[in-house]
């Protein structure tokens, strides 16, 4: 608590006082009761916010800022003046955690280049991308000549936050905005109680409680139902609404600068933002506000691609050739650069084709044979040795050739703190809008999974879950190729997210502050998984998966006829495969062995596999809805004994498989004979011909055996007669 | 020369090879079958295995045993030739091996006729399983009952083959009543819901079924064992035949009876389980004495006529069983009661001594290893030991049989060629030697019906096939299903099995040169065609007729002649 004072001395809000913090656990305690009803209280019947939170948080006015601060306030957007100075105030504000960057310094770069610090400024208005530096005790650590930063720390891991590769996409840059100064806010201002509400903490991002419902504390979902759509989104108690996850821990937020080294770059493009701000835009609707705007808004970098002869070569005379210029930043990463999916191929140097949409256009193609074997581009980034030389991706054929991509390319590849050679940045997350998405590697081919598929999609689907957005991988979307999560994900194994941030480039400023708060998790969430997200999602599908439930014996009815449905309930958070999930069955019939004189004998059959499908209807699980998997187990109709099944759930790809019940356990069901008896006709005709048979053929015999031997059966029944001898009296003869 | 032992009427052979045939495999043993094994679909190959395989044998048995008038060591020393001697002793401790616990099962019988007519299956309040149980456990209980059987069995063999003839006569006339009248109750109660569903069931062809091969091995066991065949029980009732018996017709009479008391009793026992369980095949399919001992209680006591109908139906139904039962086992004591006086011992003497060792041999399976199964219901494991070290067993004297067959026609065709009167090559083989046997033994004259050709293919060609896929099928479903199958200390395991089969095969063959060094006296009656001299072992001076002296066996003349003038 040391640091409450000078923490109070950042932010003209109320403060909690240190008492009041001392408290806290007792008050939490009466209060949570308190919750419990409220969450139970009918919608119809509810409380009104007014009676829950601070007339503050009512209003959207967060505690950072006078409620007149309009942009501060994410009433209004911030322009690149205002998220550059706002960074600077900030950082001068918390020196121990924030230090402030613009580009970085250069020298010789992890491929052996000499880089200036201006190979990062933009080609057109000349400025590099601001961007912040996130650690505890961040002016301490190591320093990185190259980057320009203190605050390195071999332990800490590094995580890399990117706004605005597209310059029209304002909430992209808007949202790590806000990160910024909800760190600033509550690093060491533990236990703020956020929404007023007397209780502190109830309801970080997500759905931590498993019940399904991202309102952890349920105080969205107390109130009358006219209260519950507060963002106006069409979603009662969505992310974004007042009451869902309003109440994060401060205390985690503080841990997580402490542990990690976050680099938060809001605004990447800022040539092109400006541009579209300042200059397209208006072009576009002279008078107008760019929400008002049909007009999609300018989307590339500002490079100048109508310079005939070498290039690049900037060209500040020249104007700004909107037909032409420019470079999609995102399809300019050397990752598979250059493939022909969802980018423009390479123009020639400076050519610039009429009529063509330059929009992802993505970069020039290389012109140095980067290792000096007078071969050029040779092998080209995929991670693989195209030339067979020994070397990998050692002369690309194009990309990484902006200013800004170069500098994410810089700083990812000369923040090596551990000195292992390789990335720190084992996360990391790249904000654009719009269409409310999560999208994650990869990018540059279809139909095709990522060694990784099941663990990114897992936290893509956690990221999803708080967001309430659709978690695909990115080429399910549509193919891309030379994005950032692809260079980041497939050069520098980092698990790295695309988020698709609300529902226009130009969101209407009415929307900033809540779609912020509705997209403020997924910055915090890539930092918490920083550390290892591969073993992070393989301990939580393990986790998930034992929610995941075989249906047993009493659940399940057999029919009248046809194969038995035995069928498996799967969390909807559990990356499952349908295709590769199986029900293993066996029969245990009664033995053809049968002893005349032991006990029942059985016999069992081997373990067969059934399929599983997709049927309508889902489950419900512990937590939550699940999917409903079915087999139909071909058990014939005139089987009886026992029906022993057991489940095989695999994930996506088939990296794991989880067994239901629990491993070499199974399930055992009565099977009865269900089919029919018999019908009277074929019976009555196999009767006859039995009957034919046997009966009919001993009579015959017997009659030609008594019409032979008629004097002979005459003398043995006159023997019968006359004997003596009596069963009865043998024994004693 | 002594008067030999014969049945006194044509009747009297087959009511006591009915008697053989008859047993409780045909009443509890068959409906489980045919409910395992899709109903109708099961008589299916069942009907033609009878003819197939159990009739042609049957056949041969009489044929063979008509010819040389000796129980089976005879004839097989006589048939298969001095050295296979030991065929006909494996035959005939089979028998006896199997009988030790046979006369234990008839005991159960007997005691659930006793349980039945005294009402004590039929309360309110009885259960089955409670009585079972205690029952097995009372070891004295079950070894009276098996004394008891045993007494009635001596008494019956006592004085041989009249006394044999008069009692299955009686008995099997009986078994024909009680299991019509207890059909005839079944059907009542099977109706009065409505539907003859059991009946149904049982005469419903499933035609996927029928392309299942575990239905056609099902139906080649239940016809091998239910009818006897080939295990030397007709080999042994035949010695008793009149002089121009007829074999084929016989043959016939006996095989197609054991198949209608199988439909009848099935019948009645299906339609009976079927009018009162909610779940009739789990029950039909459970294991023979479960459905015997433990269903059918229970279903008959729900029988129509208020406390009388149950009590009658019980009672009934078990006395016709050990009826069934009973006749069997006079069979199993004749079969081995006949080897001895064939060699000379005095028959009563035999008799007792075979009494004494059946019980003495008996008590293990009637006491031992009394265990529950995973459904709290007792049962004699050690019993249920010696029915799977044995059983399978039985299938060899019938291997034996077609061996001596296969045999005499080899031998037949090759001292013709020798001779000159019969074409070397296989064409004259298969036109003198594979119908020798048909030709000298069976169609002799005596019979109504001439058997033709089928007989021969059946013998040479579908016999060996048929063993062998009875043989594998049953190892291999053993090997499959049981654990520790090869462990010889797993009672249930193959092991054991070739263990004792090895050790008994091994301990008659060498046994072979003691057998053959005996005298053999054959039963033959005035008159019969009985000639053994063109037979392999047919040249053997120590083989007389009954009253006949054999040289350095004068002594035992006179206890054969001493039998015989009773």
């Amino acid at each position: 608590m040391t640091t409450a004072a000078p923490v109070a001395l950042r932010s003209s809000a109320p403060r909690p006082t240190l008492g009041f913090l001392i408290c806290l656990p007792l008050l939490l305690s009466f209060a949570a009761p308190v919750a419990e009803n409220a969450y139970a209280q009918e919608p119809a019947t509810g409380s009104t916010p007014e009676s829950i939170w601070s007339q503050d948080y009512i209003d959207d006015i967060f505690p950072w800022a006078p409620a007149n601060e309009r942009i501060l306030q994410f009433k209004e957007y911030h322009t690149y003046e205002t998220v550059k100075n706002r960074m600077l105030r900030l950082a001068e504000d918390n020196p121990d955690i924030f230090s402030f960057h613009e580009g970085m310094n250069g020298g010789t770069n992890a491929r052996g280049e000499e880089v200036t610090a201006n190979a990062y400024e933009g080609w057109y208005y000349g400025h590099s991308s601001p961007w912040m530096k996130i650690t505890g005790d961040v002016q301490d650590g190591d320093y990185n000549p190259f980057v320009g930063d203190t605050g390195n720390y071999p332990d800490r891991h590094d995580v890399m936050i990117v706004g605005n590769h597209h310059a029209r996409e304002w909430m992209s840059y808007t949202v790590p905005m806000m990160q910024l100064e909800v760190i600033a806010f509550s690093y060491n201002n533990i236990g703020y109680d956020n929404d007023g509400d007397g209780l502190v903490d109830e309801d970080t991002w997500g759905d931590s409680n498993g019940d399904g419902q991202l309102d952890d504390d349920g105080d969205c979902l107390g109130l009358a139902a006219e209260f519950q759509d507060s963002n106006g989104d069409g979603t009662n108690c969505g992310p974004g609404d007042h009451g869902v996850d309003e109440d994060y821990s401060e205390q985690w937020i503080t841990d997580l600068v402490n542990s990690r080294e976050i680099y938060l770059i809001p605004m990447l493009n800022v040539d092109g933002n400006i541009y579209d701000r300042e200059v397209y835009m208006p072009g576009q609707c002279p008078g107008e506000e760019a929400w008002d705007c049909s007009a999609a808004g300018w989307r590339k970098n500002l490079r100048d691609n109508t310079v005939t002869g070498i290039t690049p070569l900037p060209d500040l005379d020249e104007e700004v050739d909107e037909g032409c210029d420019g470079v999609d930043l995102n399809r300019n990463y050397q990752f598979e650069w250059g493939a022909p999916l969802g980018a423009t191929g390479p123009l020639v140097p400076g050519a610039c084709y009429a009529g063509q949409n330059n929009d992802v256009y993505n970069g020039p193609v290389d012109t140095v044979d980067q290792d000096g074997d007078n071969r050029f581009n040779e092998d080209h980034v995929d991670g693989k040795d195209d030339d067979g030389d020994g070397l990998t991706d050692e002369d690309w054929l194009g990309g990484n050739s902006e200013p800004e991509t170069k500098f994410i390319q810089d700083m990812t590849e000369m923040n090596d703190d551990t000195g292992d050679g390789s990335s720190e940045f084992k996360s990391t997350l790249t904000h654009h809008s719009f269409s409310e998405l999560i999208l994650w590697p990869w990018g540059h081919c279809t139909d095709c999974e990522s060694p990784d598929h099941v663990q990114l999609q897992y936290h893509g689907q956690m990221m999803a879950d708080m967001t309430q957005y659709a978690n695909l991988q990115s080429s399910s979307l549509y193919p891309t190729s030379g994005d950032f999560c692809d260079w980041h994900y497939g050069v520098h194994g980092s698990y790295c997210y695309t988020s698709e941030i609300g529902t226009a480039f130009h969101q209407h400023p009415d929307d900033i502050d809540h779609i912020a708060v509705r997209n403020l998790g997924l910055g915090f969430y890539i930092a918490e998984i920083a550390d290892s997200p591969r073993e992070r999602a393989d301990l939580e599908i393990a986790n998930i998966s034992q929610q995941n439930y075989l249906k047993q014996p009493s659940m399940i009815t057999i029919p009248d006829e046809g194969d038995i449905p035995v069928e498996i309930c799967v969390s909807n958070q559990f990356p499952y495969s349908a295709t590769d999930s199986k029900v293993q069955w066996r029969q245990v019939k009664p033995s053809r062995m049968q002893s005349d004189f032991g006990p029942r004998e059985w016999s069992t059959t081997p373990w067969e596999t059934a399929g599983v499908e997709l049927v309508d209807g889902g489950c419900s699980l512990a937590a939550g809805n699940g999917t409903l998997l079915r087999a139909m187990v071909p058990v014939s109709e005139t089987a009886t004994g026992k029906l022993h099944y057991k489940a095989t759930v695999s994930t996506l790809g088939g990296a794991d498989l989880y067994q239901y019940p629990a491993d070499g356990d199974y399930y055992v069901l009565d099977v009865t004979y269900r089919a029919a008896f018999g019908s009277v006709v074929g019976a009555f005709f196999t009767f006859s011909l039995v009957a034919t048979f046997v009966w009919g053929g001993l009579a015959v015999a017997l009659r030609i055996m008594l019409g032979s031997e008629e004097d002979d059966d005459k003398v043995y029944e006159a023997d019968l007669r006359d004997t003596s001898i009596e069963v009865g009296s043998l024994s004693e003869d | 020369m002594a008067e030999s032992d014969q049945f006194n009427g044509r009747l009297g052979l087959i009511f006591a090879s009915i008697g053989a045939a008859i047993g409780t495999g045909n009443i509890w043993r068959f409906p489980r079958m045919v409910g395992a094994n899709g109903g109708g679909t099961f008589l299916i190959p069942w009907l033609i295995f009878l003819f197939a395989w159990s009739i042609p044998l049957v056949i041969a048995e009489y044929a063979m045993g008509k010819r040389s008038r000796t129980g089976t060591i005879g004839t097989f020393r006589i048939f298969a030739g001095r050295r296979f001697a030991w065929m006909g002793l494996w035959t005939a401790w089979i028998s006896t091996a199997i009988g030790f616990y046979y006369a234990v099962v008839s005991g159960w019988t007997l005691k659930y006729f006793q349980l039945g007519i005294t009402g004590a299956l039929n309360g309110e309040k009885v259960d089955t399983t409670e009585v079972w149980n205690a029952f097995l456990q009372s070891s004295g209980q079950v070894i009276f009952f098996q004394f008891v059987v045993i007494l009635l069995v001596l008494g019956t063999i006592w004085k041989g083959a009249k006394a044999i003839e008069k009692v299955n006569f009686y008995l099997m006339i009986s078994l024909f009543v009680l299991l019509f009248l207890t059909l005839f109750l079944s059907l009542w109660m099977d109706l009065s819901d409505g539907s003859l569903d059991g009946a149904l069931f049982m005469f419903t062809v499933d035609f996927d079924m029928l392309f299942e091969p575990e239905v056609w091995i099902n139906g080649l066991s239940q016809s091998a064992w239910s009818c006897s065949a080939g295990m030397g029980m007709c080999i042994t009732y035949a010695v008793y035949m009149r002089k121009d018996e007829d074999t084929v017709l016989n043959a016939f009479t006996m095989g197609l009876a054991n198949n209608s008391i199988s439909i009848i009793a099935g019948l009645a026992v299906l339609s009976a389980i079927f009018a009162v369980n909610p779940d009739p095949l789990a029950t039909v399919t459970g294991g023979s004495s479960a459905i015997t001992f433990l269903a059918l209680p229970e279903v008959f006591a729900q029988a129509p006529g208020g406390a009388i109908g149950p009590l009658i139906m019980t009672a009934m139904f078990f006395l016709a069983l050990s009826f069934a039962a009973l006749t069997s086992m006079i069979s199993t004591v004749e079969l081995c009661v006949r080897n001895f006086v064939d060699h000379g011992y005095d028959r009563e003497r035999s008799v007792l001594i075979t009494g004494l060792a059946l019980f003495i041999f008996g008590i293990p399976s009637a006491v031992m290893w009394i265990k529950f199964d995973s459904a709290g219901v007792a049962f004699p494991e050690f019993l249920e030991v010696q029915d799977h070290i044995w059983g399978y067993g039985l299938m060899f004297s019938g291997l034996f049989i077609a061996f001596s067959i296969w045999k005499y026609g080899y031998i037949k065709w090759r001292k013709a060629v020798e001779e000159g009167t019969a074409a070397p090559g296989f064409a004259g083989y298969l036109g003198l030697g594979v119908s020798a046997f048909r030709d000298d033994f069976i169609n002799t004259g005596d019979n109504d019906l001439e058997v033709g050709r089928w007989w021969d293919v059946l013998i040479y060609i579908a016999f060996p096939v048929l063993f062998f896929i009875l043989m594998a099928s049953y190892f291999s479903d053993m090997i499959a299903n049981t654990p520790n199958v090869w462990d010889p200390s797993n009672p249930k395991g193959l092991s054991i099995i070739l263990l004792f089969w090895g050790v008994v095969a091994t301990l008659f063959i060498v046994l072979n040169k003691k057998l053959i060094e005996r005298p053999l006296f054959r039963n033959v009656p005035e008159g019969a065609d009985a000639d053994i001299s063109e037979l392999p072992g047919g040249s053997d001076d120590l083989i007389g007729q009954v009253g006949d002296v054999i040289a350095g066996f004068e002594h035992l003349t006179a206890s054969v002649d001493a039998e015989l003038a009773d």
